[in-house]
């Protein structure tokens, strides 16, 4: 019997993903943007696995599916990256509160 | 003396860890040190996931975030040199308001989140790699090749949005 | 032979045809022997159907062509109802239409129009056959409507002047308002009797008027309504003198003679409806007398010689519905016939000293008697059957009609209708006077005046025979052919049928007689001796002279009040429709951009927003779930 109970990952797993979340909403720059979306992804894997391994039987699909989620977050770190740079060509700002472009 | 403090301590220890990373990488300076803290937050993380018993998935999460994301990142960085600001210029216009709402957010969840409990069934040994391999490859194969596919389309859309076009 | 009476129509559409389709390119001048032939066909026909009725006695026969329609209750046959009375209506209408027609080949020789002349005229004639020859009121509001269709195409024929079209569609108009009166009591005919056939009509009315005779008054009084508007009585008269701007056969068949007669044959067939519809008949009596007085007051100062005779056509239709009015539809269908002669008679003169003279009004005129003398001749034949003076036609009708007024117990319209015939005489008298006599005004004119083909001026002959003999019919008073032979077509049930009195009846002759008499010597005083002189009278009589001779302002008063009321009525509708109806739709539009504008405030642009957005979104699912997890909300 493990002393450290299953709410407790889930609240570390809450907490991480909250403070991700802000920082989406609330710092200017792109790529520490992405590094937050990281960060949620991250926890969104921890419940997962605390899950999958926890509650009740242990299910292996709570892992399997973390294993995708790890090569959707490689994707997407990947894309987004490439996405910051071509908008960095067009005009050399990663702040998104000056890539107003699609105003309207 | 038994040794069962450690666990809790190994958790208590990590979940600092991670959590007070995270809050750097919101809060801090310079990208760079964000980047490195982040690096940390998931090193943490794979320590977390050794404590669950899933070391394969701890194994993959160094592997993957601490070693490729974390570089992709630095790369990104180094990419897009900024002039220094002022740190007050680092938050958003929208900073309250989106303060606001994650904080209304994490209310109710964190409320919840304590609550779960686990069965009371033992711990299994052996680790998780032979169930998560053969899991993978046979019931969830097809996903697994989709999985592949999509890694090879975002490779090549990451390499189409940054080509030069050559005049 | 009765069962060919469909040719009597027939042959005038026929003509119609012919001439429009072929007219133009083809036919030219031929289109009017063409149209001539065809009526005096149908006239020779209407000849041997009158001769057939003659034996045939009371009654009447039905020729059924077929039946045109049937609705419900309602059955439409395509009917003639051949009796004494649409005999006689047809005989005269078919040869005072072929006589016009025969005269219109030289009147309208040079106009570029003449094949479409030809083609609405024998069209007119079908309709006018058509109206008086149907046996129900439905088929006979068809012939109703086509003469004034017709009306309206000829009297704007010359169109290229503005006047003339604008006549047309005044008159067409007020005929319209005349025609919304028919309409309503064809309706409720139909309603009150189950049928708009005349026989089925006429034998439920005893009936009905035991049961509800307020709404007898009403349909007798709406088809008055379409009467007036025809016939050019008070108040839809004014569209007459207007009408005198198509040429003058036009004038001559169609406002003396045929299509302002209509309303005259109207209220005459629907006797028996009247009869028995309380005060109708006195609102008729009352109309046509004050109408007769009316016209006869504005023709004294006309100075346009068709004006004038339009206005004696209106005030001698006022006298066909004043002897309606006392209860006489004999005198008047007996009027109806004579003055049809004189009048065409007096319009067909007037066109030959207009196609003399190449002018209309009668300052310009004078002398012309040497130069036209044919014309000169019938025209004071025709002006003495105007007048009515004996043995001339229009004595034994017109008095007839003012005899009976008397005896039937209406002194007052028997006072009007002798001062009208003082009136009548007087300007008659001066028309003539004017026209033919004393020293030739227009030198110019005068030289140039030359008397009409023989293609014009025997028609004249004829008609002028006409209103001489024509009134025999009606010798003696009261007990002519006439009266023998219309009776049973205008009986009424229960009429008191009084013998003649002989010795009033030639008193009120000669009563008439010397109103008319009067009439003449004034007018001769006035125009040949110059005593008094007619300047200085006009001059005395100042605010009167005024009045008569701008026609009471009536015109006006339309235009302001019922014309006015019309474009008030427009302008209403026009801003309703650009203000209401359109500004609806604008302001919708407005405030479409309005919402869009204030929707598109989200699309700030700043990704960031969006992310927020997405939270928010979030927020509200996570309080939602929570909210049907802790039981807050029903599920």
């Amino acid at each position: 019997m493990s002393l450290v109970p299953l709410g407790a990952f889930i609240a570390v797993s809450a907490a991480l993903f909250f403070i991700g979340l802000g920082g989406v909403l609330v710092r200017r720059n792109a790529i520490v943007i992405l590094m937050c979306v990281e960060l949620m992804l991250n926890a969104a894997n921890l419940a997962l696995v605390a899950f999958s391994r926890r509650l009740g039987l242990v299910d292996e699909r709570g892992s399997v599916f973390v294993v995708f989620v790890f090569v959707v977050a490689a994707c997407e770190v990947a894309v987004g990256l490439a996405i910051v740079l071509a908008a960095y060509r067009n005009r050399p700002v990663i702040d998104v509160d000056q890539m107003a472009e699609i105003r309207g | 003396m038994t040794l069962d403090f450690l666990e809790p301590l190994l958790f208590a220890v990590l979940a600092a860890a991670i959590l007070g990373a995270a809050l750097a990488v919101v809060l801090a300076d310079r990208v760079t040190t964000s980047a490195l803290f982040m690096a940390l937050a998931f090193l943490n993380m794979a320590g977390m996931f050794v404590l669950l018993g899933a070391e394969t998935i701890a194994a993959f999460q160094v592997l993957i975030y601490v070693g490729a994301i974390t570089v992709l990142i630095l790369y990104g960085v180094m990419f897009t040199p900024q002039s220094p600001r002022a740190y007050g210029l680092f938050f958003q216009k929208q900073t309250p308001a989106g303060a606001l709402i994650a904080a209304l957010a994490a209310l109710p969840v964190m409320a919840i989140a304590f609550s779960f409990r686990d069965s009371g069934a033992p711990p299994q040994r052996g680790g998780d790699l032979v169930p998560l391999g053969s899991s993978i490859f046979t019931d969830f194969a097809f996903a697994f090749e989709v999985a592949g596919v999509l890694l090879l389309a975002a490779t090549i859309g990451a390499i189409a949005l940054v080509r030069r076009e050559r005049p | 032979m009765t069962e060919y009476v469909w040719l009597i129509p027939g042959l005038p559409l026929a003509a119609f045809a012919l001439n429009l389709a072929l007219g133009r390119y083809w036919l030219g001048r031929a289109t009017g022997w063409i149209a001539s032939a065809a009526v005096g066909l149908a006239a020779v026909l209407a000849l041997l159907v009158f001769f057939e009725t003659l034996g045939a006695g009371e009654g009447g026969r039905t020729v059924t062509l077929y039946e045109w329609f049937g609705v419900g209750d309602l059955r439409v046959p395509v009917a003639a109802l051949v009796d004494p009375l649409s005999a006689a209506m047809l005989l005269t209408v078919t040869s005072i239409s072929f006589l016009i027609h025969v005269y219109s080949n030289g009147y309208m020789a040079h106009d570029r129009g003449i094949h479409r002349f030809f083609s609405w005229m024998p069209l007119f004639v079908f309709f006018m056959v058509l109206l008086v020859m149907a046996d129900n009121y439905v088929l006979m509001f068809v012939g109703w409507e086509g003469v004034g269709l017709c009306s309206y195409l000829l009297i704007g024929f010359w169109f290229e002047r503005p006047e003339p079209y604008v006549a047309a569609k005044k008159a067409f108009v007020m005929n319209r308002i005349g025609d919304w009166g028919f309409t309503v009591a064809m309706i409720l005919t139909f309603l009150t009797f189950g049928s708009v056939a005349f026989h089925e009509v006429f034998a439920q009315v005893p009936e009905v008027h035991a049961q509800d005779p307020a709404i007898l008054t009403a349909i007798a009084l709406l088809f008055f309504l379409g009467a007036t508007g025809k016939s050019a009585q008070l108040p839809l008269y004014s569209w007459l003198p207007d009408a005198m701007e198509g040429p003058t056969p036009v004038s001559a068949l169609i406002h003396a003679a045929t299509m302002v007669t209509a309303g005259v044959y109207l209220v005459a067939r629907s006797t028996p409806l009247f009869a028995s519809a309380g005060p109708a008949l006195l609102v008729v009596g009352i109309v046509g007398a004050l109408t007769a007085l009316f016209a006869a007051t504005i023709a004294l100062v006309q100075v346009d010689i068709k004006r004038v005779m339009a206005y004696s056509t209106v005030s001698q239709l006022g006298y066909m519905f004043l002897a309606l009015g006392v209860g006489a539809p004999v005198a008047a269908i007996f009027h109806l016939v004579t003055h049809a002669f004189f009048k065409a008679l007096l319009f067909l003169g007037s066109g030959s000293v207009i196609h003399a003279t190449e002018q209309q009004d009668m300052r310009k005129m004078g002398g012309l008697r040497r130069k036209l003398p044919v014309t000169y001749w019938t025209m004071l034949v025709a002006g003495g059957a105007l007048a009515a003076l004996p043995p001339l036609a229009g004595f034994w009708s017109k008095d007839e009609i003012v005899g009976a007024a008397f005896v039937n117990g209406y002194p007052l319209l028997w006072g009007i209708g002798v001062f009208t015939g003082v009136l009548t005489a007087f300007y008659v008298t001066r028309a003539l006077y004017l026209t033919f006599h004393g020293v030739p005004r227009d030198q110019h004119v005068y030289e140039h005046a030359h008397e009409s083909p023989a293609v014009m001026t025997i028609p004249l002959v004829l008609l002028a025979g006409g209103a001489v003999l024509a009134g025999f019919i009606g010798f003696p008073p009261e007990a002519g052919f006439v009266h023998g032979f219309l009776e049973p077509a205008v009986a009424v049930e229960g009429a008191e049928h009084h013998a003649p009195d002989y010795l009033i009846l030639a008193g009120l002759a000669a009563t008439s007689v010397v109103a008319g008499l009067i009439g003449i010597a004034i007018g001769l005083a006035m125009y040949a001796r110059r005593r008094p002189d007619p300047a200085a009278v006009a001059r005395a009589a100042g605010l009167v002279y005024t009045l008569l001779v701008n026609k009471y302002y009536v015109d006006e008063l339309y235009d302001r009040r019922a014309v006015g009321l019309f474009h008030a009525a427009f302008g209403a509708g026009w801003a309703f429709d650009v203000h209401i109806i359109d500004g609806l739709v604008n302001r919708l539009g407005w405030l479409m951009g309005l919402v869009g504008g204030g929707l598109r405030r989200a699309q700030t642009g700043v990704v960031g927003n969006y992310a927020l957005s997405i939270v928010a979104g979030l927020v509200l699912l996570i309080l939602v779930y929570g909210g049907y997890a802790a039981g807050v909300f029903q599920r």
